[in-house]
């Protein structure tokens, strides 16, 4: 009976950390009963943008709060870096439904829609929360089965294909994963890798075991992230979705996984005699982005493109998790701040060219005479994702690398120095791609004539991102004043 | 008093650009206008800079504003600046610059297809080639040159000629792998360099006059002088230098990184070719003298002697090419290439003549360069070929035309009594020198290199024996009544730069004495600590 009072009170005192994801539940239920009794496009995206915003100021609120864990018996930790990372989890599926509610493959199903993005993103704040197995599995599945609905949301034949193929991947990935997670719970005995026994008692398990668990484990992370080897759904998947939602994924699930991530990888132990995480982490980031960037190359078509982007660029948000020591978590947060801005505005204007019929690059041809201001603003974009000044993808990129050479120096291991340079040789391939949908829309001649407003949804929503990405180079500060405040907690 | 020349200098193009954005492209004559009065203004500007500026003072007309400060946490504080200013080594360049785009922009004057597109890039060019060479913080400096990428690869693009792409493209990844190894050694730097009299937090600055002082590396960083982290069979600093050499010497362009010049010439228009040759090249060069040498002193010593020798290569390499080149405008391309050799000669030999020669070459090539892709455009204009086989006896034809092109040919020859005289005999006393006054160069380097002379003596005299002298006939598809005389705004550029193209041949002082200072200070700078670094070890 003791026992039972002194649990309900921890209920009720953790209840009150996880405000935002309340707003979020109800969003779920108050869009849902709206939806039975009207169909208006309007009413439900306004309805949806305000709880996700208010679940954004909640956060925003947050950020600046002392360090509470462990939640919920330690199934989650209160941390402000977690509260970041949910900060542009919010701004990413407000930008998803903003975008999603002109797109006429979606309308015609708004309300479930909403439903179930909203309820992805509630498995996105609890994962990037999660310092239990029990907890980051859960909302790694509820990441999941959200997602295997939206990426078939256009009800063809491509769309099923595609959710198949993703829930396939989706579901060996998460068996991997699971297998690891009871094998490391069978070695350290605690089911909370936060807890700091869980690093102490697996530190004097059997190494072999313990390292074959921990990678598999991994598998499961890095299949959320699309970082190699787990990449080869992305490309599918992607190719198969509607644009708002391959945006999404392209920045939710990644930055939880990756939040994950960063707290599982803090907490392992190292092997003698087999390489230490950073190691790993190190090798999967030159993978991920050497594999993303020269198979970008060859594609023909903007969202495989953009898949194979986001896996390289996956790769480079490693890189803030493998120099993790030197405020590496800060620069990772920076860069992925400018990497969800800068993608966003991408997307949006794909979705434009989209919706006037170009759908493969060759198709982009002389399209930047007729809309000027959309190529303009995309190529941004893609300079941004590029790292090129004057955009914030270069402070970001000049951010990681710094961090990657102080590491270098003060770890000098060998492989640190190579991950900095196939860093930087891939930055310059990657232009070879992203500059690609410019040079078919500026310079090779076409007789398209698009039909084109200056003042419209797209260019207001597009300006103000572009400000923002342009911002992020001149007065990086202002943010990154903004992150040095966090704290971390496993 | 706050200085605000140089300010004026780069944003006058950019709010000229910025009102160009603003007007509708179908006044297509209005942009035209608007680049000339922002070019005009900059004249004005550069005007009472040099007759302000004061030989001898160092660093002159200096802005700083503080821009970005983030603190990073344990790694103490990131300061970028906006700080600009200009020693006798950017002075010359700058005007330069700013002479050299007034002329782009009149020699565009014929451009008719999106002319809003093609004056708006050429303003912010003309803002970044300025920013460019007035930019005293590592991270504006870096800005800047990136940012002068795009519009060029534009300009090339789409103003260009039939293989433009393969052109444009070959250009932007060379500059773009060139300027990934200036960031490299950027991030090394300012990792390791500290603001002087910092309080307890580090102050991280890419600040490139407090680079130049060794008190302010942090001890233990990776560049510190004397300790730095061996990598392989060079230590760090060693690899830093040569990894500006490389990023610049693509800019420069050296052989054997410089063939994208070549395709990027023949296919660029001709005020693009114009601002290439003149002002992009001598970026590189300026880059060397700027950073390259003076951050990094003990291994700009060490190297001297192999950037010597890659000067040498590209003198004559280039020459041979220039000679076996069937299109004008890729055997000028090539001479620029052989020219450029003698600014790498000039600053490795470390003696204050080749120094001083290095920066009169590269101003001289930037007047005379100008003047020959301006010429080879006049021919180009009129038939639309530039096959050097397709003509003859032009003289008869085209007698003041051809007269211009003997001057701007003799000129580049390095004859006396023209600019390019001056600033080779300056590299050659330098080179010639550099071992008895400490410097890395041999004198064989010398002796070899004048090779470069005969070379270029041959290929130009070639051309014009073979283009204007003889009896007059044309071929290929060329309609011999088209070859008409120059027109009064060729006149209106050629004229002032054939003046220009004596006037520093016979009255070389004036901006001998801008230069020298900074050369004098550069020499012993470099030789100083050169030699401190290798007693310490």
């Amino acid at each position: 009976m003791e026992q039972l009072a002194e649990n309900i009170r921890s209920i009720n005192t953790s209840v009150t950390h996880v405000t935002p994801e309340v707003i979020l539940v109800l969003a779920i239920v108050v869009v849902l009963v709206t939806g039975l009794m009207t169909s208006g496009k309007l009413l439900l995206t306004i309805l949806s943008s305000a709880f996700v915003l208010a679940s954004l100021l909640t956060c925003c609120q947050r950020i600046e709060e002392p360090i509470q864990r462990p939640l919920f018996d330690g199934m989650l930790t209160g941390d402000s870096y977690g509260t970041y990372i949910k900060i542009l989890l919010d701004i990413a599926t407000l930008l998803t439904i903003w975008m999603s509610w002109t797109n006429k493959k979606i309308t015609d199903r708004l309300s479930e829609y909403y439903i179930v993005l909203i309820g992805t993103l509630l498995g996105a704040h609890f994962l990037s929360m999660s310092i239990n197995f029990i907890s980051a599995f859960i909302s790694l599945e509820l990441i999941s089965l959200g997602s295997y609905v939206l990426t078939g949301y256009t009800f063809d034949r491509r769309g099923a294909e595609g959710s198949f193929k993703y829930f396939v991947f989706g579901s060996v990935a998460s068996a991997i994963m699971l297998y690891g997670f009871s094998l490391l719970y069978g070695l350290s005995g605690t089911l909370s890798f936060g807890n700091a026994d869980f690093a102490s008692v697996l530190a004097g398990s059997n190494g072999m075991l313990m390292y074959t668990s921990a990678i598999m484990a991994l598998t499961g992370f890095l299949y959320k992230i699309a970082a190699a080897p787990m990449h080869p759904w992305a490309p599918d998947v992607y190719e198969a979705a509607p644009l708002p939602i391959v945006a999404y994924f392209s920045v939710v699930p990644k930055l939880a996984g990756l939040a994950v991530l960063i707290r599982f990888s803090e907490a392992l132990p190292g092997v003698n005699g087999l390489p230490d995480w950073q190691n790993v982490l190190a090798l999967i980031a030159i993978l991920s982005i050497t594999v993303g960037n020269f198979a970008a190359l060859w594609q023909q078509n903007p969202k495989r493109l953009m898949a194979y982007s986001s896996i390289a660029q996956a790769g480079f948000l490693l890189v803030g998790v493998v120099a993790v020591d030197f405020d590496g978590i800060r620069i990772a947060l920076f860069y992925a701040s400018v990497y969800l801005a800068a993608n966003f505005l991408v997307f949006v204007y794909l979705q434009f060219y989209e919706s006037k019929g170009i759908d493969t690059l060759e198709s982009f041809s002389g399209s930047g005479r007729s809309s000027l201001v959309q190529s303009l603003f995309l190529l941004v974009g893609l300079i941004a994702l590029t790292g090129l000044p004057p955009t914030g993808g270069f402070t970001s990129k000049l951010f990681i690398f710094s961090a990657l050479w102080e590491a270098y120096n003060a770890s000098e291991k060998p492989l640190l120095l190579w991950l900095l340079v196939f860093g930087l040789l891939n930055t310059v391939v990657s232009l070879f791609y992203y500059i690609r949908i410019p040079y078919f829309a500026f310079i090779r001649p076409g007789s398209r004539n698009l039909e084109t407003k200056f003042l419209s949804f797209e260019n207001l929503f597009g300006l103000v991102i572009v400000l923002v990405v342009l911002g992020l180079f001149f007065k990086p500060g202002m943010l990154m004043g903004w992150i040095n405040k966090i704290n971390f907690a496993l | 008093m706050q200085e605000i020349q140089l300010s004026l200098l780069i944003f006058t193009p950019l709010l000229a650009a910025s009102i160009g954005l603003l007007i509708p492209a179908v006044n297509s004559g209005l942009f035209r206008y608007l680049s000339l009065v922002a070019n005009l203004i900059q004249i004005a500007v550069i005007a009472s800079v040099l007759s302000l500026f004061k030989s001898g003072d160092g660093i002159q007309f200096v802005e700083y504003q503080s821009w970005i400060t983030i603190d990073l946490g344990t790694w103490g504080t990131l300061r970028a600046a906006y700080f600009l200013g200009v020693d006798g080594l950017s002075l010359p360049l700058v005007a330069l610059s700013v002479a050299i785009l007034l002329i782009a922009t009149i020699s565009s004057w014929n451009v008719k297809r999106q002319t809003k597109g093609y004056f708006l890039l050429l303003l912010l060019l003309n803002a970044a080639i300025i920013g460019s060479f007035t930019a005293l913080d590592f991270l504006l400096f870096y800005l800047f040159f990136e940012f002068m990428l795009l519009p060029m690869f534009f300009l090339i693009a789409l103003w260009g000629g039939p293989r433009r792409e393969y052109a444009s493209i070959k250009f932007f990844l060379y500059t773009l792998v060139g300027s990934i190894f200036i960031l490299v050694a950027m991030i090394a730097l300012y990792i390791s360099v500290q603001e002087p009299m910092g309080s307890q937090q580090i102050v991280h600055s890419f600040n490139l006059v407090n680079m130049r002082d060794w008190s302010n590396y942090l001890p233990g960083s990776v560049l510190e002088p004397g300790n730095a982290r061996l990598i392989g069979i060079f230590d760090a600093r060693q690899w830093c230098f040569l990894l500006l050499f490389l990023g610049f010497g693509i800019k420069l362009p050296m052989v054997p990184v410089h063939t994208w010049l070549p395709d990027a010439h023949v296919e660029a228009s001709t005020p693009v070719s114009v601002l290439l040759a003149a002002l992009l090249l001598k970026i590189g060069g300026y880059g060397l003298l700027r950073i390259a040498f003076p951050l990094f002193p003990d291994a700009a010593a060490y190297f001297g002697s192999f950037v010597g020798w890659v000067g040498v290569v590209s003198i004559i390499y280039g020459g041979l090419n220039a000679m076996s080149s069937k299109d004008l405008k890729r055997m000028i391309a090539y001479s620029s290439v052989s020219h450029m050799g003698f600014v790498l000669i000039g600053m490795a030999s470390l003696t204050p003549e080749g120094v001083s020669g290095s920066v009169y070459q590269m101003f001289s090539h930037g007047i005379l360069s100008a003047m020959l892709f301006l010429l080879a455009g006049v021919v180009y204009d009129r038939t639309h070929d530039r096959t050097i086989d397709h003509y003859s006896g032009l003289y008869k034809k085209m007698p003041v035309y051809s007269t211009f092109v003997l001057i701007a040919f003799f000129a580049s020859m390095g004859l006396p009594g023209f600019a390019g005289f001056i600033g080779e005999i300056l590299v050659f006393l330098g080179a010639f020198k550099s071992n008895s006054a400490g410097g890395p160069l041999h004198e064989s380097l010398a002796i070899i290199s004048t090779v470069g002379l005969v070379v270029s003596a041959v290929y130009f005299l070639w051309t014009l024996q073979r283009m204007f002298f003889g009896p007059f006939f044309v071929k290929g598809e060329i309609q011999a009544d088209d070859l008409t005389d120059l027109r009064s705004h060729e006149y209106l550029v050629l004229l002032p730069l054939a003046t220009a193209a004596l006037f520093f041949g016979i009255i070389p002082q004036p901006l001998v004495n801008v230069i020298e200072p900074f050369a004098k200070d550069f020499t012993t700078f470099i030789l100083n600590a050169g030699t401190s670094i290798h007693s310490t070890h």
